[in-house]
């Protein structure tokens, strides 16, 4: 069996969200099948700059295959066409404008899928929403599966996006709010998908003294990990820490990430900026909990991470996808407000029963449904499952209306579709997918 | 901080946030709603403001107070504000020309690929547009702007308003005071006035018995004579000193009966060590002194009939200066 992972960008000093993820998992999946990966010659998330020489590269004894990206992005003429198709009534033709706007515009690495689309049984595309998935799925529907990787952000509510829900042959959810997510708003119920997540990179016996003893930090310590930034709830973070911190000053915020807006002059607030993975798992092991005060998150690996040192998290109980899985695992708290904030940090930190059966939770947690073994056996079985499942009728993939189906301007403001899908977290049932792999699967 | 019951083998997340919650809610204290809140204010404001204490109709001024009345206001500020032009994308090919401008737009539509060989006009229709949107929110922000700038006019119509009612509570406030302190006068001079004509009597019964004893040391013979200067005149003055400072006590503190009987039966009093003689004999005189001053500028005998018209309930168990107090009668009688 081959298969193709096709994502935006590759590499193996990217730590993005969906290319991380994609990363592991077509390195872990490369133990069991062929696995080639096709991705665009950019390293630069914004602007898509070609920096990688096309061509094929080996990465992690896994086969990387990257084309050219044909225009960069501009950002400005990106900015105007996302405000148009957020926020105002919009044609099919304007989505279609945004998504080549966006980008990575890659037009030979779809021609490549469409011209071989015979030697991989399955292509894996990653995050919905750049031109390679969106053109790719059209280019190999019968055989493309979908790892969304979606949040609650206006583009989940465009209509091209849709189709590629429902065309896929499979979809691989991250969290059980996602995947209620995305069939509210596709309505593809009846294509087979599971939740799966990903594992983790843990380091092997990290060394809390030691960042003790480099760091100089004593007494308790809150750790947050990822991009410093607004849109991450950081701003909220350091308002409610600094306003903490008064009333007990011994709590030390360390900050790990590389920062997009400025940190608060605090003694009690440390960046350490970019550091090393040895580094990241002695800090979080040395920390006392996990801080995530993000309000949209597909997955936070961090969170997982956190739970695999055994570590409490506090989440921001405005992510559906954190708080459900705070609930979930039974391993971490959540906070809406300053007052919740202040108590369950309280809580964490004052009681260590408390603060040791979260951490022991997490463990189980993630031991039971983001361990690699777990992971890589829920992929194995939906390419198996999908291999005995080609009897069944190829799913349509609806074309495109004509010219001026396209561009008549009658679909909605996407942010106004966004904000009618159902919210919260998906609580945990006797009946849940916990214990069952497939979930819509006939 | 309350610390969970939590088993180590169990963590129910649901129910250690319902309890964070319930604590914070009870940290909070009582949610009171909008309304009870007012009516709590309105209670507190009543009992500050008794209107059988400060004036009959304050509270129903402060009732009646609008403070959104609204203010006259000067016309050219107030003209209407235009509305805001509607730009979008297919404003451009829009024709008002009814069913013949349905078609007119249809050929501008057909025409447009045309258009675009000379120049891109998307940039400009976006522009515009945004510019049509920024003048709708900034038309939106400069009405908002004037309904706060009506609404802070308002407010401080409403403050003067209430400014005056304020210098009345002030005002009544002031007269009270003055009221208090004219009645606080009056009573120092009374106390002064009883002072002087207790003085007075007191000399007046010293001369009478100093009288009395010379006439029987007369009858008595010049032996009986010899020790009675000495001996008469240091009795008087041991009683003197005793009853002193009991009648200076009497206009503030002293009841009908502690007056008749000449002791204090006050529970402050009745704790107190006694007064050793020379105390006594100190304050007396400074007593003495005091009075002796005042009755030098006043005529004792003759109180003012606007004096004796200020007496209090509480000076009225004053005796009678023209009558000897109960226990020096009784002294006497002995």
């Amino acid at each position: 069996m081959k298969l193709a992972v096709v994502v935006q960008r590759y590499g193996a000093d990217l730590n993005g969200g969906a290319e991380l993820h994609a990363r592991y998992i077509a390195e872990r999946l490369a133990k069991h099948v062929e696995v080639e990966v096709l991705t665009t010659c950019a390293e630069d998330y914004i602007s898509w700059h070609n920096q990688f020489e096309p061509g094929v590269e080996q990465i992690n004894g896994v086969p990387v295959r990257r084309f050219p990206v044909s225009r960069e992005r501009n950002v400005e003429d990106f900015g105007r066409r996302s405000i148009q198709i957020f926020e105002h009534k919009h044609s099919l033709a304007a989505e279609l404008a945004w998504l080549r706007s966006e980008g990575p515009t890659s037009p030979k690495l779809i021609n490549h899928l469409r011209r071989h689309n015979q030697t991989y049984d399955y292509c894996l595309f990653f995050s919905y929403r750049y031109y390679h998935s969106y053109h790719g799925i059209r280019a190999t529907s019968p055989k493309a599966i979908l790892v969304p990787t979606a949040e609650r952000d206006p583009a989940l509510g465009l209509r091209i996006f849709r189709d590629s829900f429902r065309s896929v042959r499979a979809l691989m959810y991250n969290s059980p709010e996602e995947q209620t997510l995305i069939q509210a708003v596709s309505d593809n119920g009846d294509v087979p998908c599971v939740v799966v997540g990903v594992g983790s990179e843990i380091k092997a016996n990290p060394e809390p003294e030691r960042f003790r003893q480099t760091s100089g930090i004593k007494g308790p310590v809150m750790i947050y990990i990822g991009r410093i930034d607004k849109n991450k709830g950081c701003g909220e973070l350091f308002d409610y820490f600094q306003r903490y911190s008064r009333l007990s000053p011994n709590l030390t915020l360390v900050l790990i990430g590389k920062t997009v807006i400025p940190i608060p002059d605090h003694p009690k607030i440390r960046h350490l900026g970019f550091v090393t993975d040895q580094q990241k798992f002695d800090a979080l092991a040395a920390s006392d909990l996990l801080v995530m005060p993000s309000y949209y998150e597909s997955l936070s690996m961090v969170t997982l991470e956190a739970w695999a040192l055994g570590r409490p998290v506090l989440a921001n109980g405005r992510c559906d996808v954190l708080c459900g899985q705070s609930i979930r695992s039974n391993a971490g708290l959540y906070y809406e407000n300053y007052e919740e904030f202040a108590e369950t940090l309280q809580a964490i930190l004052l009681n260590r029963t408390l603060q040791k059966t979260l951490g022991q939770n997490g463990q189980a947690y993630f031991g039971k449904h983001y361990s690699w073994p777990v992971i890589e056996r829920k992929y194995l079985d939906v390419l198996d499952l999908l291999d005995r499942e080609t009897t069944g009728p190829p799913r349509k993939l609806q074309p495109l209306p004509g010219w001026f189906g396209r561009h008549r301007a009658d679909l909605p403001p996407s942010r106004s579709v966004v904000e009618g899908l159902p919210s919260g977290p998906v609580l945990p049932s006797p009946t849940s997918a916990s214990s069952q792999p497939w979930v819509g699967f006939s | 901080m309350a610390e969970f019951n939590i088993q180590s083998d169990s963590v129910d997340v649901t129910k250690i946030m319902g309890e964070i919650r319930q604590r914070i809610r009870e940290k909070r204290g009582t949610d009171y709603t909008e309304q009870q809140i007012h009516e709590l204010a309105n209670v507190k404001l009543e009992q500050f403001l008794d209107p059988r204490q400060v004036r009959s109709d304050l509270v129903e001024h402060y009732r009646n107070l609008d403070p959104l009345d609204p203010i006259p206001d000067s016309g050219p500020g107030t003209d209407p504000i235009p509305e805001a032009v509607k730009f979008d994308e297919e404003t451009i090919y829009v024709s008002s020309r009814g069913l013949m401008g349905t078609l007119i737009r249809l050929i501008r539509r057909l025409l447009n690929p045309i258009l675009r060989l000379f120049f891109n006009p998307d940039p400009i229709i976006f522009a515009m547009s945004r510019q049509a949107e920024i003048n709708i929110k900034t038309l939106e922000l400069l009405r908002r702007q004037t309904e706060q700038m009506e609404q802070i006019g308002k407010k401080f119509a409403a403050r003067e308003a209430l400014d005056t009612l304020n210098y009345e509570v002030l005002n009544n406030l002031v007269v009270e005071m003055t009221r208090l302190a004219v009645d606080m006068k009056n009573h120092k001079m009374q106390v002064e006035s009883v002072a002087g004509r207790l003085d007075f009597d007191e000399r007046r019964a010293k001369a009478l018995e100093t009288v009395v004893q010379n006439r029987s040391a007369a009858q008595d013979g010049p032996s009986n004579t010899a020790e009675t200067p000495g001996t008469a005149p240091a009795s008087n003055r041991s009683r003197r000193r005793r009853r002193r400072p009991r009648r200076r006590a009497v206009p503030s503190t002293q009841t009908p009966e502690t007056t008749a009987s000449g002791r204090s039966a006050s529970p402050q009093n009745a704790g107190k060590k006694p007064e050793t003689a020379d105390s006594q004999s100190l304050r007396a005189q400074a007593i003495t002194d005091s009075a002796k001053a005042a009755s030098t500028s006043r005529e004792p005998t003759e109180p003012r009939a606007a004096e004796s018209s200020l007496v209090t309930p509480s000076s009225q168990n004053v005796v009678d200066p023209g009558v000897a107090p109960p226990e020096a009668r009784d002294t006497d009688d002995q």
